[in-house]
């Protein structure tokens, strides 16, 4: 990897103030922040990021937190998967977050990892990893999973990028109706998590989300589901032993008896952002999770789905998660 | 020694007097493997010590313009550079150049800073540009057909028959992924002397190509390979990485540390040949093969590529085959693990299945039908009991893929050779304070060579395990062949027992007086000395040794063909079975038990037997369910050389596997290594069939195809 600098503020101001030379678009890929490094040391190993100065943020101890403030959690951006996939709060009332955190990648990585280095992880698409294929992700002319090995990419939002975003805790989050809060050239702004993350064909093709290079993502929170919501993060991969999902499903029913008064079902490893399918969602509300429902929403779902050469199983396979996660929930 | 009886000679004692062979021995090294104390060349540290890289093609076919050192040598660290080619690379990650420097990520850096200027010629690496109208011509020598058998009559037999089927099955590139990486450490200072460490199963393979490179007497040459992780076939000889560092150690006068990294593994280290085998096969309404046509690809990158010839196994009356090779800007194949078996096994176990199900006929029974071997009657029997087949409720019709979840059960054999040659000598030392040691040059590659090395000396003996040490893994000690098909235990035991004989029978002459009769009365076992016959009491193995002058005792065998009838045999089979369960939902297929039955002549070591079968299913699995390379054609580039991309099966996909040793087999020692990883993957693909109807003709069985197969994907 290239030879960097490596800069250990103490405070959020701090850091973001090492980060602020990155308003100059020049400068936007020389300094980066870096966390647990799981994604970004890979990268620059790969000479796929090659910053000149690296923000440390693992001494900012006012970021690392998991908290419970009157039935609202806050986690702060610090804070690894290992804590959230061994929390009682998360196992007792946000089963969806709490299994998402599970199914990442292997104990090592978990127990380094962060919440906030896992919703800004880069693309795992063979293309985009591979140093010498200089695809669109990387400033090229074209996305080369569009005509060549596909298997893994998106068959839902793609264009004029294929990437299917990798991260688990973002469906998961997303179905809890959760936000982020970011800090930065404008200062502080908070918005849904669902709008952090931008399709390629938004705004600049090499980057999945809104957050701009001088800020920093500080912490996501949302509010404990209601009495009678159960949830489940449903996470199908090649390999069982450490793998990106081929397709997951975030989902989170809230019952009244047995029938369904609110829904969020959000897909992961599917397309280019976590795939909210709102269509979906209203087909289930006011209905009993039972087959003949988890089908017509799982229908609604991929109704808009289309697939590269290599792909077209996922229809299919996300069909299967889908209603297997609605009726797990009954 | 007696002289009026005929010599004695080496002979293995009937298996229930065994004390210390054909137990479950822990290898000797288990401890120094586990805590980290063993050492292998990557953990090799000498002083003065550079590291290198390799530069590697990027791309399969260039003409190279420019190829300038110069840069790297002004990055700080940097300690020197070679060229390796520079006229033209014919595939992709074919070395260039090679640095060294004080740290690996400065050598690094002094690749990245190499000037490489270069002309892409045009390549083929998938079969599609390597069989087009208007392909490049990889190699000067391009391949013939080579054929097998009569065609007239094969078309013949299969134009008449109750039942054909015809189908194209194919297989991937698989990569050997040992856990060390190919590499070596020379250490050479300039003069006339070099030791160097090498991962590789060959200890004295490697050392004169070694002296060639550094312009010295192979004499002078110290060639070491005291632990090695793995090579499967593909570490033989110094290979070009080994080159490189001779090289750029005789360049810059320092030791170089030379490890390929992992994407240097994927793309220059050798792999298992990719096919492609056209069959059509046919059958008599009993379920006996009589005609079998086949049109087979190799794809073996630039080199030959294997596949073992058809019919394999089965007994087909009349079997013709075409077999070519495709070859491609890609790395050469190198021997895998039963080099060519694996491919052709899941060819023919295949369409021997489609067969039997589209005949009705149990698969199991089909395939006692045309293996004439009786032994592979017996363990397939056994198999097939082992994992419940004569309760599964349906045998020669496949599962219903309504249900969510199927159960299959589907099977295989193999077949290897192995058996032993000449080259290997032993030299067994017994101290005088009681100790005793084997030694021979020969290496371990994980199958346990050192445990034995030590139990047959001990076993001769009348010692434990623990009594004996064996010294392995270096030209200094006598000489041993390479570890390739399976002929270690072939070569090596039958030396190490007759050295183990020999130094028995010299020191029973010497305590013959001491007891005041004959040799051939004296006796070593329990870890005492006695007079078979006589009152006398028995010396304690210590005692005895006390009365050795202080050069101790040393005896040496070798492997003979004389020893090599008694003590070794070749040819066995194996039976494995798969039990699976297929999502028909997802296409996940979870392999949930293995049977195999193994026959190996005398174990030596059972647990290592059972070890080195699991190991051949675990291998066979990984195939069957997630290896294979993937490249781009266009792009030119391999698309998985990482672990992440490249999936080999983890601990969650692993099923119950259970190892039967086939006892019934009496002859002597018999290499067990290739005959393993034969079966399993054609038993797993069988048993999707068996499960719910997927017939997956194409490896690895992604969920993808399973869907596929399934008629869900539209």
């Amino acid at each position: 990897m290239k030879a960097f600098i490596l800069s250990n503020p103490k405070s959020v101001k701090d850091a973001l103030q090492l980060l602020a030379v990155a308003r100059d678009s020049k400068q936007a890929k020389a300094i980066q922040p870096l966390a647990g490094g799981q994604d970004l040391l890979t990268e620059m190993k790969e000479h796929l990021a090659e910053p000149d100065r690296l923000v440390n943020l693992k001494g900012i101890a006012e970021l690392d937190y998991l908290r419970n403030l009157d039935g609202k959690v806050q986690i702060g951006a610090l804070a690894t998967l290992a804590r959230m996939e061994k929390n009682n709060l998360l196992n007792e009332h946000a089963r969806v977050l709490f299994e998402a955190a599970h199914s990442i990648a292997s104990p090592q990585i978990r127990s380094v990892g962060t919440i906030g280095g896992n919703l800004n992880q880069r693309p795992r698409c063979l293309y985009y990893r591979l140093e010498e294929a200089n695809c669109l992700k990387k400033g090229g002319k074209e996305c080369f999973a569009y005509s060549g090995m596909n298997r893994y990419n998106a068959i839902l939002g793609g264009g004029p990028s294929y990437i299917v975003h990798p991260s688990d805790l973002a469906p998961a989050l997303i179905a809890l109706d959760a936000t982020v809060f970011i800090a930065g050239r404008t200062g502080p702004r908070e918005m849904p998590l669902e709008s952090y993350y931008k399709l390629p064909s938004v705004g600049d093709v090499r980057t999945e989300t809104v957050r701009e290079p001088d800020e920093l993502l500080l912490s996501v929170s949302f509010q404990l589901p209601a009495p009678g919501t159960r949830s489940t993060y449903l996470k199908f991969k090649e390999r069982e032993s450490y793998d990106f999902a081929l397709a997951s499903v975030a989902l989170v029913l809230g019952f009244d008896g047995d029938v369904i008064r609110h829904a969020r079902l959000v897909l992961g490893g599917v397309a280019p952002v976590p795939w909210r399918v709102r269509a979906a969602e209203a087909a289930l509300v006011g209905q009993k999770a039972d087959t003949q429902t988890a089908e017509k929403a799982a229908e609604l779902a991929l109704a808009g789905a289309v697939p590269l050469s290599g792909n077209a199983f996922k229809i299919p396979l996300t069909k299967s998660l889908i209603v297997r996660a609605i009726r797990s929930l009954a | 020694m007696a002289q009026d009886e005929k010599d004695p000679v080496a002979t293995w004692p009937a298996r229930e007097n065994l004390k210390v062979l054909n137990h479950d021995l822990v290898r000797v090294d288990a401890r120094a493997k586990v805590t980290g104390a063993a050492r292998y060349t990557h953990d090799v540290r000498v002083p003065g010590m550079a590291y290198a890289r390799l530069l590697l093609a990027p791309l399969p076919a260039l003409k190279i313009k420019k190829l300038d050192l110069a840069p790297a040598l002004k990055i700080p660290g940097v300690l020197g550079a070679v060229a390796l080619e520079t006229d033209r690379t014919r595939w992709l990650g074919e070395p260039i150049a090679a640095v060294a420097a004080t740290t690996p990520e400065r050598a690094e850096d002094g690749l990245r800073a190499i000037l490489l200027e270069y002309e892409r010629e045009p390549w083929a690496i998938d079969e599609a540009q390597a069989t087009a109208p208007n392909a490049p011509k990889v190699r000067s020598n391009a391949p013939k057909v080579s054929t097998d058998g009569d065609q007239a009559s094969a078309e013949r037999a299969c134009e008449g028959a109750a039942a054909v089927i015809e189908a194209t099955y194919t297989v991937p590139v698989q990569h050997h992924v040992c856990l060390e990486t190919h590499g070596v450490v020379v250490d050479y200072k300039g003069g006339d002397e070099a030791t160097v460490w090498c991962s590789t199963q060959s200890t004295f393979g490697f050392t004169p190509d070694a002296a060639k490179e550094l312009g010295l007497k192979a004499s002078r040459v110290t060639g070491l390979v005291e632990y090695m992780g793995g090579g499967f076939g593909a570490k033989f000889g110094l290979g070009l990485e080994g080159q490189a560092a001779c090289k750029l150690s005789k360049e810059i006068k320092r030791p170089v540390h030379l490890m390929m990294t992992r994407r240097d593994e994927f793309l220059a280290a050798g792999n298992r040949t990719g096919g492609k085998m056209r069959i059509k096969l046919a059958a008599s309404q009993d379920g006996t093969l009589v005609g079998m046509v086949a049109d087979r690809r190799r794809f073996g990158g630039i080199g030959n590529g294997s596949m073992a010839k058809f019919p394999y196994i089965y007994a087909v009356e009349n079997a013709y085959s075409e077999t070519l090779s495709v070859p491609m800007n890609l790395d050469s194949n190198r021997a895998m693990r039963a080099p060519g078996h694996p491919q052709a096994g899941f060819g023919m176990e295949s369409a021997l299945d489609e067969l039997a199900y589209k005949l009705g006929v149990d698969p199991l029974e089909m395939r006692k039908r045309n293996l004439k071997d009786k032994v592979y009657h017996r363990q397939l029997e056994r198999v097939a009991r082992e994992i419940g087949w004569y309760e599964h409720p349906h045998r020669d019709k496949p599962g219903d893929p309504k249900a969510e979840k199927c159960i299959g059960i589907g099977f295989g054999v193999a077949v290897w050779g192995g058996g032993g040659g000449g080259g290997t000598e032993c030299e067994v030392r017994i101290e005088r304070d009681g100790s005793v040691s084997a030694a021979v040059g020969t290496q371990d590659l994980g199958t346990g060579s050192r445990t034995y090395v030590a139990a047959i000396t001990a076993e001769e003996l009348g010692l434990r395990l623990e009594d004996v040490t064996a010294h392995i893994g270096s030209t200094r000690l006598p000489s041993a062949t390479g570890s390739g098909g399976s002929t270690t235990t072939g070569s090596l035991a039958p030396a190490v027992k007759v050295a183990a004989f020999n130094a028995a029978r010299a020191f029973a002459a010497r305590l013959a007086p001491v007891f005041g009769v004959d040799a051939a009365r004296v006796q070593f076992a329990g870890g005492e000395v006695r007079d078979t016959q006589g009152a006398k009491p028995a010396l304690s193995w210590k005692q005895a040794c006390a009365m050795l002058p202080a050069e101790g005792l040393s005896a040496r065998g070798e492997w003979t063909k004389d020893a090599n009838k008694r003590l070794a045999a070749s040819g066995i089979h194996g039976a494995q079975a798969a039990r699976v369960e297929v999502d028909t939902q997802t296409g996940r297929v979870r392999v949930l038990d293995m049977i195999a039955m193994q026959d190996c002549g005398l174990p030596l070591n059972r647990l290592a037997v059972v070890s080195q079968v699991n190991g051949g299913m675990v291998q066979a699995l990984s195939y069957a369910l997630h290896e294979e390379r993937n490249v781009d054609a266009a792009l030119g580039v391999m698309l998985n050389s990482t672990m992440e991309g490249y999936k080999i099966a983890g601990s969650l996909e692993m099923p119950r596997m259970v190892t039967i040793i086939d006892d019934e087999d009496e002859r002597g020692v018999i290499g067990v290594a290739e005959a393993t990883c034969i079966p399993g993957h054609s038993a797993i693909a069988n048993a999707v069939f068996n499960a719910c109807g997927a017939r997956v003709r194409d490896l690895p069985l992604t969920p993808d195809k399973v869907l596929f197969a399934l008629g869900k994907v539209v």
